[in-house]
């Protein structure tokens, strides 16, 4: 018996007080039907028995004549992939919270009430995450019978807070920052010194591509969907291709596979290596931030010479790639990942070696193996940790499974720990650069694919850089998909963030930012100090005071 | 403890020329499968409609004058074009390719986005069809 289906086997226990259903969609796959006040005992029973972590709330409006909204909350152990399945009535849709077990499905049931409007019982946060502020209460995108032709807004709504009204202070930080290179708003609690609460509000770039896939066929959406992330493009189009690949029974010819393979590392390298840059700039490490880019540009001029564009690359077509390797790009790249190499080996000198930065990552943002499971944190964040998880090497696709990935895993937890995997990551990339292009398969680029879709539903995991990225897709039979779901891995990592800031000073709260990704840095620093309890009188301090309670307390 | 810093690269960079180019006063070759502006070549053109179907910007519009005869106009808008090439990738005919000279695809306004294509007298003759409807919407695509 193979590990995934010892796994699935376990799982299936588990549930099985539980479960009205158990079918098997695919051989690694299983999908557990439950009644939706079963859910949190069930959620429970998994957590308890240390069964994977949960990776996905997918939400499916299955129509008026159906009448039901359905969950599928996905959990992911290996390459075991159960879903517990649960359905409401639209009308008066409810669910019962798991955030009691997992924490980190308080995004997640944030993000479906809001597209679904299903009201999820017992959990911590209700204020919106993606839809703006006077988008109506009432409109629900992902319901199939929205009115697209109305504007479907409000007067604005007042505007979010965490619900401490005047007891504490509450630093808002976004959505326009210069510390934030991307819109997001954090909203910080703070007594004194110490991070009491924290939520996050995003969406600010919601372009509402989930539901515009919905309306365009399965080509145009393969570059609607590469269009989620400038950085990650081309693991989004992979994930999709994919899961649709799969759903119409094709095989991708080898030499694509690689190809395909080759460009998602290339891609990692270059990700990684924007983010050393940022992560550095926000310690103030300028002169790092400016020479990793500077060598980053290596990297950015091999995809433009293969692929003809250096942030969209486009390189996938439904059934294959578009772009093949001749000689001389063999040749630029082998060149370009040995420069890579040399520079990331120095880079890793610098980080763990330099006294000075290492005061601003050693022993800060730690986070336990324990916490990273429970979390259910991804990529270069939970293997900082000490957490094997690289769906390459868990579950590998593509070129992966000829040739396999060495897990990078560091055990410290904290910032300097994700430096090191970060880094290290750069190594291997070079070295599977190199193994792939010895391996490189002849032959066609391209199988057909058909126009219409067999019905049916898959899920694709894959890794992109910033950790694992989960898509789900299902084909009504049809030209255009009925559902694509994708759930990045920054959703998942933000959250740990969030949780792992309560209880820390606040001076720490961008470094623990930082090391997840979406970084940025420095709060406004305000000089007005609330007491923890919030009883004794409001004071105003003055800046030099400021600057004496900070030296002290951090001495 | 070892001690790695960074003054050396610091160092190098100064003696070294600067790595940001100076563009626009040197333009550099662009490699040569960049994918600028789309072209078409009516030659072998059949009219299927195969690269207007997946477009994913709405970008090509395939205005059929004569069927028989053949006789098609392509007209293309530069600026709502994602230059991902899977028209290029439909076409069966190779009557598509994306330039690597042309990219420098900046204008104050919008008309020199809209490119047609095709044989000068059908451009000239679907031109004159407009003009003389100018009260109306151009001719539509074929679907
Ligand atoms: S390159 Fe892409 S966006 Fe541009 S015309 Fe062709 S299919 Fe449309
Ligand atoms: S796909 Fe090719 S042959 Fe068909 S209409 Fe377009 S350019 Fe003409």
């Amino acid at each position: 018996m193979t590990e995934t289906s010892r796994l699935l086997e376990q799982a299936a226990q588990i549930t099985t007080p539980w479960g009205k259903s158990f079918t098997a969609p695919e051989a690694n796959r299983l999908d557990v039907v439950i009644d939706a006040n079963d859910l949190p005992a069930a959620a429970a029973a998994l957590n308890a028995a240390c069964w994977g972590y949960l990776a996905a709330i997918t939400g499916l409006d299955r129509g008026a004549d159906d009448g039901r909204i359905e969950a599928l909350y996905h959990f992911c152990a290996g390459a075991a992939v159960a879903a517990l399945r649960v359905t409401t009535p639209r009308a008066e849709a409810r669910l019962p919270s798991i955030c009691a077990a997992y924490p980190s499905a308080s995004i997640f049931e944030r993000e479906l009430s809001e597209m679904l409007g299903v009201t999820f019982v017992g959990t911590p946060d209700v204020t919106p995450l993606f839809l703006p502020e006077d988008w109506s209460p009432d409109a629900y995108p992902l319901r199939k019978d929205i009115d697209l032709s109305q504007p479907n807004t409000v007067p604005v709504r007042p505007p979010p807070t965490n619900g401490e009204n005047g007891k504490h202070f509450i630093i808002p930080i976004g959505p326009q920052h210069p510390a934030l290179k991307e819109p997001g708003h954090f909203e910080f609690s703070v007594a004194g010194e110490t991070v009491i609460g924290a939520t996050v509000r995003l969406g600010y770039a919601h372009r509402g591509i989930e539901k515009a896939v919905e309306q365009r066929n399965w080509v145009q959406d393969l570059y609607l969907l590469e269009r989620i992330c400038g950085i990650c493009s081309h693991i989004h189009a992979t994930a999709y291709c994919l899961g649709v690949e799969k759903l119409a029974e094709v095989t991708v010819p080898p030499r694509a596979e690689t190809i395909r393979t080759l460009f998602a590392e290339l891609e990692r390298l270059h990700s990684h290596m924007l983010w050393l840059g940022v992560a550095a700039h926000e310690a103030g490490f300028d002169t790092l931030f400016m020479a990793a880019w500077r060598d980053r540009e290596t990297v950015m001029d091999l995809l433009e010479q293969i692929s003809g564009n250096r942030v969209h690359y486009s390189v996938n077509v439904l059934g294959g790639v578009k772009f093949d390797l001749e000689p001389q790009h063999i040749d630029a790249l082998l060149n370009g990942a040995a420069f890579i190499e040399e520079r990331a080996r120095y880079y890793f000198d610098l980080v763990n070696h330099d006294p000075l930065f290492n005061r601003r990552t050693r022993g800060v943002g730690v986070m336990t193996a324990e916490q990273a499971e429970t979390i259910g944190v991804v990529g270069p964040t939970a293997r900082g940790s000490g957490i094997v998880r690289d769906v390459r090497v868990e579950a590998p696709y593509l070129a992966y499974t000829r040739c396999p990935v060495e897990p990078i895993v560091e055990t410290d937890g904290d910032l300097a720990a994700r430096f090191s995997v970060r880094i290290r990551e750069l190594l291997e990339s070079c070295r599977l650069i190199r193994v792939l292009l010895e391996t490189l398969p002849e032959g066609a680029l391209q199988t057909r694919m058909p126009r219409r879709i067999r019905a049916g539903e898959a899920i694709s995991r894959v890794e992109a850089p910033r950790g694992e990225l989960f898509y789900f897709v299902k084909s009504g039979g049809g030209e255009m998909p009925e559902r694509i779901h994708a759930r990045t891995p920054t959703l998942c990592n933000l959250a740990s963030a969030l949780i792992l800031s309560i209880g820390r000073p606040l001076a720490d709260i961008p470094m623990i930012l930082v090391g997840v990704d979406p970084c940025f840095s420095c709060n406004d620093r305000t000089a007005t100090i609330h007491t923890a309890d919030g009883s004794a009188e409001d004071e105003t301090w003055t800046w030099e005071r400021l600057r004496r309670y900070g030296i002290e307390a951090t001495r | 403890m070892r001690i790695t810093t960074i003054l050396g690269d610091m160092l190098r960079a100064l003696v070294r020329r600067p790595m940001t180019q100076a563009y626009p006063a040197v333009r550099r070759d662009a490699p040569s499968r960049l994918r600028g502006q789309l072209h078409w070549d009516p030659e072998k053109c059949t009219g299927c409609c195969l690269c207007v179907k997946d477009c994913p910007a709405d970008a090509i519009e395939m205005i059929t004058l004569d069927k028989a005869a053949r006789r098609f106009v392509l007209r293309y808008h530069a600026d709502r074009c994602a230059f991902c090439a899977q028209c290029v990738q439909n076409c069966r005919f190779k009557c598509l390719s994306m330039s690597s000279d042309q990219w420098e695809l900046a204008a104050k306004d919008k008309e020199p986005f809209t490119v047609y294509y095709g044989s000068e007298e059908d451009i000239h003759a679907l031109l004159e069809k407009c003009a003389a409807r100018a009260d109306q919407a151009l001719p539509a695509a074929e679907p």
